[in-house]
């Protein structure tokens, strides 16, 4: 369902050449406008990796929930720690979940 | 040396308790029979007697035998105790970066209100903390960076002159960059001094004295600094220097090559407060008009003392000067020149700018009416008054019968200069003194909005108050357009007594103000430091004023905004010996500085954004990398670096989330919440435990860590923290406006707030990370805001993730 970027957040990583989002995704489909605020310029082709919701140091996007996870409304929030992620799921009833993980091992 | 990694860390951990404060609250034994139990805790004892000679003995053996490695600290160890301890662990050859004190009373440990069961919880997840912290603790030793031992100061006025005096005086190479041909500044314009009334050129002559006999001092006249590239220690300094056109090793300055000079030339006087040259049309007045050949000594002040070609005035193949000199001194085809020169440090002390009063013609008449002058032109005045010249130019002092001052002509307007100029109120009051001795029957009318005489300067209003023939009048005068021959008409309504003031007065001063000079707001194109609202350099007023956000460039005297001369001398030397730092051959840089973790870097480049000192550049592999003689070591990189790759040294994200891991969520009772609070080490971190130490009801529920600046908090660490169930997290920083590292408080503000909203997102109540503004004073405060916030985390019941 494509990352939705919240604008007035969105600060384009200080306008720099390649936003975090853009190095990030997989699919090299965040770029930024001419607003130099982010978003997705192929949104059928986001495979809803959330690598780019992960990512954004200000917390501007948003993953729409995938189709296969739940219907429209319902949300995934990812939290990152320094060596974790705490996901929240939020159900279009409004039925709350919440897991975390251990990212990384160094 | 073993690397620390491989092998597991062995702790030896100590608790001091002379005044029995902890175990008078909770169960010691116990706490220490738990302690000994924690893995790789190898010692665990109590002190009676740290500074003892068998105690540091016994420690000193546990580390030389390799019995311990680490060593952390519980309880309270007085400042002289931390030291020996400090020392003689590292006799034993314990790097001193090893050490972890946890000062369990400091947390509030038998001091805050709670059941013993709570206390000694909440010592043990201290204990449990501390432990997790000293097992990533790496041995750190300070980094030494080669540097010039030279100084280049930009500006020769009197703060600049005292820079340099002050750094020659300790042996350091000094560059002196000066616009004009001669140094002296503005003070070589002024006739006196106050409160002294003695003469400015003496102060001069005084701070020359040691300029004169110093070989390490190079005088660039007629220059400027084109460009100031590199960092503190190892500054290239570009100077333009314009020609002189008389070669200084040769010229005696006899003067000959004055007396055959054809020229005559009209002098733009250098005390004209006007932006346009000066009013040549205006007929006799008043006014100085002075005329100078083309060769001429340096000005405003004879230093040095080789002379200067004015080529605009020379006619055209004119060479009179070249043959007339009798040691070949004057090659009138040099060239301008540009160098490099290689400094540790740079001091600016570019002065300031006399406010064109010619933007109060309107309704004081400067520029139109030629008997109202400027107060450095009256500076003037009085000097050839004193000196005896007699010219047609200058008015015989006793046709000054009747002589007006005009404050504020300028400043305090926000048309104008919104700010007070600070010296004009005791300079009008001097002049007034000096005209009084050169003339008793001078009559002398004040016109004023308030007189601001700080300090000592009262007594001078005093004195100046009981003379005879000295008027104030409270309002602001306004010029009449009359034609009345050799006088001018003032006109002002006295606010006091609301009576209408009209009279005739001989001369009119108008007591202009300062304002930024040109040469510092080129200075600051050029080094890119950047100037406060009023165009002034800016610094940390109280902490270190002198110092720019530039390492290594130090601003001093009215380039900082209004001063008199002691002042300016005052910052200017200030300034000097800040600078000596840099100028040492080497700079030691604590090993507290930031490291970049490449291997997660992922060159967004935001820590290069939001360094407050713009010390990120990018190596050769386009990663970050902090420049270590600008960083001053204030954690905001590591806070604001989004993938956690940014740590400063001995406070690493590593360090901090192990601590944080290791805080049990459950230390108290069920409903009462868990706050991790991160106080700024300036401000809210004092004000903390000075509330402890003072003895107000510090909430138990609060565990506080400390952090440079608030803005080294990163927002991965806030959410390890909620996601482990603390059930709010504190972040105090300081007042704005008053960080030490210029904005830390408003990024870390910013941050949370866009947690806050992801929190929101996910259904968590954004009301459990909250950032404070809290002033050093603010104990009582601190604790309430605390008290307040933990009463609204029991409202909002336990953190979702607390499990």
């Amino acid at each position: 369902m494509a990352p939705k970027v919240d604008f007035t957040k969105c600060d384009g990583c200080k306008a720099q050449d390649e936003p975090l989002c853009e190095q990030v995704c997989p699919g090299n489909l965040m770029t930024l406008g001419e607003n130099s605020k982010a978003y997705c310029r192929e949104t059928s082709d986001c495979w809803d990796c959330m690598s780019c919701t992960k990512v954004c140091p200000v917390g501007a996007i948003e993953t729409r929930m995938p189709y296969q996870l739940g219907y429209h409304g319902a949300k995934l929030i990812p939290l990152m720690g320094t060596n974790t992620i705490t996901w929240t799921c939020i159900d279009i009833n409004g039925n709350v979940e919440r897991f975390r993980f251990k990212t990384r091992i160094d | 040396m073993i690397s620390m990694e491989k092998i597991a860390p062995k702790i030896g951990l100590y608790i001091y308790d002379p005044a029995e404060t902890i175990a008078g609250s909770i169960d010691l034994q116990a706490v220490l029979e738990k302690c000994a139990k924690i893995r790789q805790v190898e010692i665990c004892e109590t002190v009676s007697e740290p500074a003892s000679e068998t105690f540091l003995d016994s420690v000193k053996d546990a580390v030389t035998s390799a019995q311990i490695d680490r060593v952390i600290w519980a309880g309270r160890f007085t400042s002289h105790q931390r030291k020996l301890l400090e020392s003689s662990l590292t006799e034993a050859g314990l790097n001193q970066y090893l050490c972890e004190w946890c000062d369990l009373e400091l947390q509030g440990i038998g001091k805050s209100s709670g059941s013993a069961k709570e206390q000694q919880n909440k010592a043990m997840t201290l204990i449990k903390m501390a432990v997790a912290r000293v097992k990533l603790l790496m041995p750190l030793t300070p980094q030494e960076i080669p540097s010039s031992d030279t100084a280049v100061v930009v500006g020769g006025g009197i703060s600049g002159l005292h820079a340099a005096a002050s750094l020659l005086e300790r042996g350091k190479e000094v560059h002196l960059v000066e616009r004009q041909s001669g140094v002296g500044g503005k003070v070589a314009l002024l006739s006196r001094f106050y409160p002294l009334q003695c003469d400015p050129h003496c102060g001069l002559e005084y701070v020359l004295k040691t300029l004169r006999k110093s070989d390490r001092l190079t005088v660039h006249a007629l220059s400027r600094p084109l460009a100031v590239e590199g960092t503190a220690g190892n500054f290239s300094v570009t100077v333009l220097s314009q020609p002189r056109y008389v070669d200084a090793e040769r010229c005696n300055g006899c003067g000959h090559c004055t007396e055959v000079c054809p020229v005559d030339q009209p002098v733009i006087l250098d005390a004209v407060q006007d932006e346009k040259p000066f009013r040549q049309t205006n007929g006799i007045g008043v006014m100085i008009k002075e005329t100078r050949k083309a060769v001429h000594q340096a000005i405003p002040y004879a230093f040095p003392e080789t002379y200067v070609v004015d080529r605009h005035a020379c006619p055209p193949d004119c060479r009179k000067c070249e043959k007339a000199c009798p040691t070949q001194a004057i090659d009138l085809d040099q060239q301008p020149v540009e160098k490099a020169i290689t400094a540790g440090a740079v001091v600016a002390a570019t002065g300031w700018d006399p406010y064109p009063l010619s933007k109060l013609s309107d309704y004081l008449g400067y520029g139109n009416i030629a008997y109202v002058i400027g107060n450095l032109e009256m500076e003037q005045l009085l000097r050839r008054i004193t000196r005896g010249v007699t010219d047609l130019t200058t008015p015989p002092v006793n046709s000054l019968n009747n002589v007006g001052f005009v404050q504020c002509a300028g400043s305090r307007n926000t048309q104008h200069l919104s700010y007070c100029s600070s010296v004009c109120c005791s300079a009008t009051l001097k002049q007034i003194q000096q005209l009084k001795s050169l003339r008793l029957e001078a009559k002398c009318v004040v016109f004023y909005q308030d007189i601001r005489c700080n300090g000592f300067e009262e007594d001078l209003y005093r004195q100046v108050k009981e003379l005879d023939g000295v008027l104030f009048v409270r309002g602001f005068p306004k010029v009449k357009t009359s034609e009345a021959e050799n006088c001018v008409s003032v006109i002002a309504e006295d606010t006091f007594s609301g009576r209408k003031v009209e009279i005739d007065l001989d001369l009119l001063v108008l007591a202009g103000g300062m304002q930024p000079s040109e040469a510092g707001s080129e200075f600051a194109d050029v080094t890119g430091l950047p100037l406060n609202p009023h165009g002034f350099f800016t610094g940390h007023y109280q902490c270190y004023p002198e110092e720019s956000q530039r390492t290594g460039i130090f601003t001093g005297g009215c380039a900082r905004g209004p001063m008199n001369v002691s002042q300016s001398i005052e910052s200017a030397s200030r300034g000097a010996i800040k600078a000596l730092d840099f100028l040492e051959g080497s700079i030691t840089i604590k090993p507290t500085f930031p490291v970049v973790d490449k291997t997660k870097c992922d060159e967004c480049k935001r820590c290069v954004e939001e360094c407050p000192y713009a010390c990120y550049y990018f190596d050769a592999k386009g990663f970050p990398e902090p420049d270590l003689t600008k960083c001053r070591q204030c954690g905001n990189c590591m806070g604001v670096c989004p993938v956690g790759a940014i740590s400063i040294n001995h406070l690493t994200v590593k360090q901090l989330a192990a601590q944080i891991e290791m805080l049990e969520t459950s230390f108290l009772d069920e409903d009462s919440p868990i706050v991790l609070a991160f106080l700024c080490e300036n401000d809210a971190y004092i004000a903390a435990t000075s509330a402890i130490d003072s003895g107000l009801n510090f909430p138990i529920n609060v565990i506080y860590l400390q952090v440079p600046c608030a803005g080294a908090v990163n927002n991965a660490m806030v959410a390890d923290a909620l996601s482990l169930g603390v059930d709010g997290v504190f972040i105090g920083g300081c007042q704005d406006g008053q960080c030490h590292y210029i904005k830390g408080n408003v990024q870390v503000r910013k941050r949370s707030g866009d947690l806050r909203d992801k929190l929101t997102s996910m259904m968590i109540e954004p009301e459990r990370v909250r950032s404070e503004s809290i002033e050093i004073q603010d104990t009582e405060r601190l604790v309430q805001v605390l008290n307040e916030y933990i009463n609204d985390l029991k409202e909002l019941g336990p953190n979702p993730f607390k499990i």
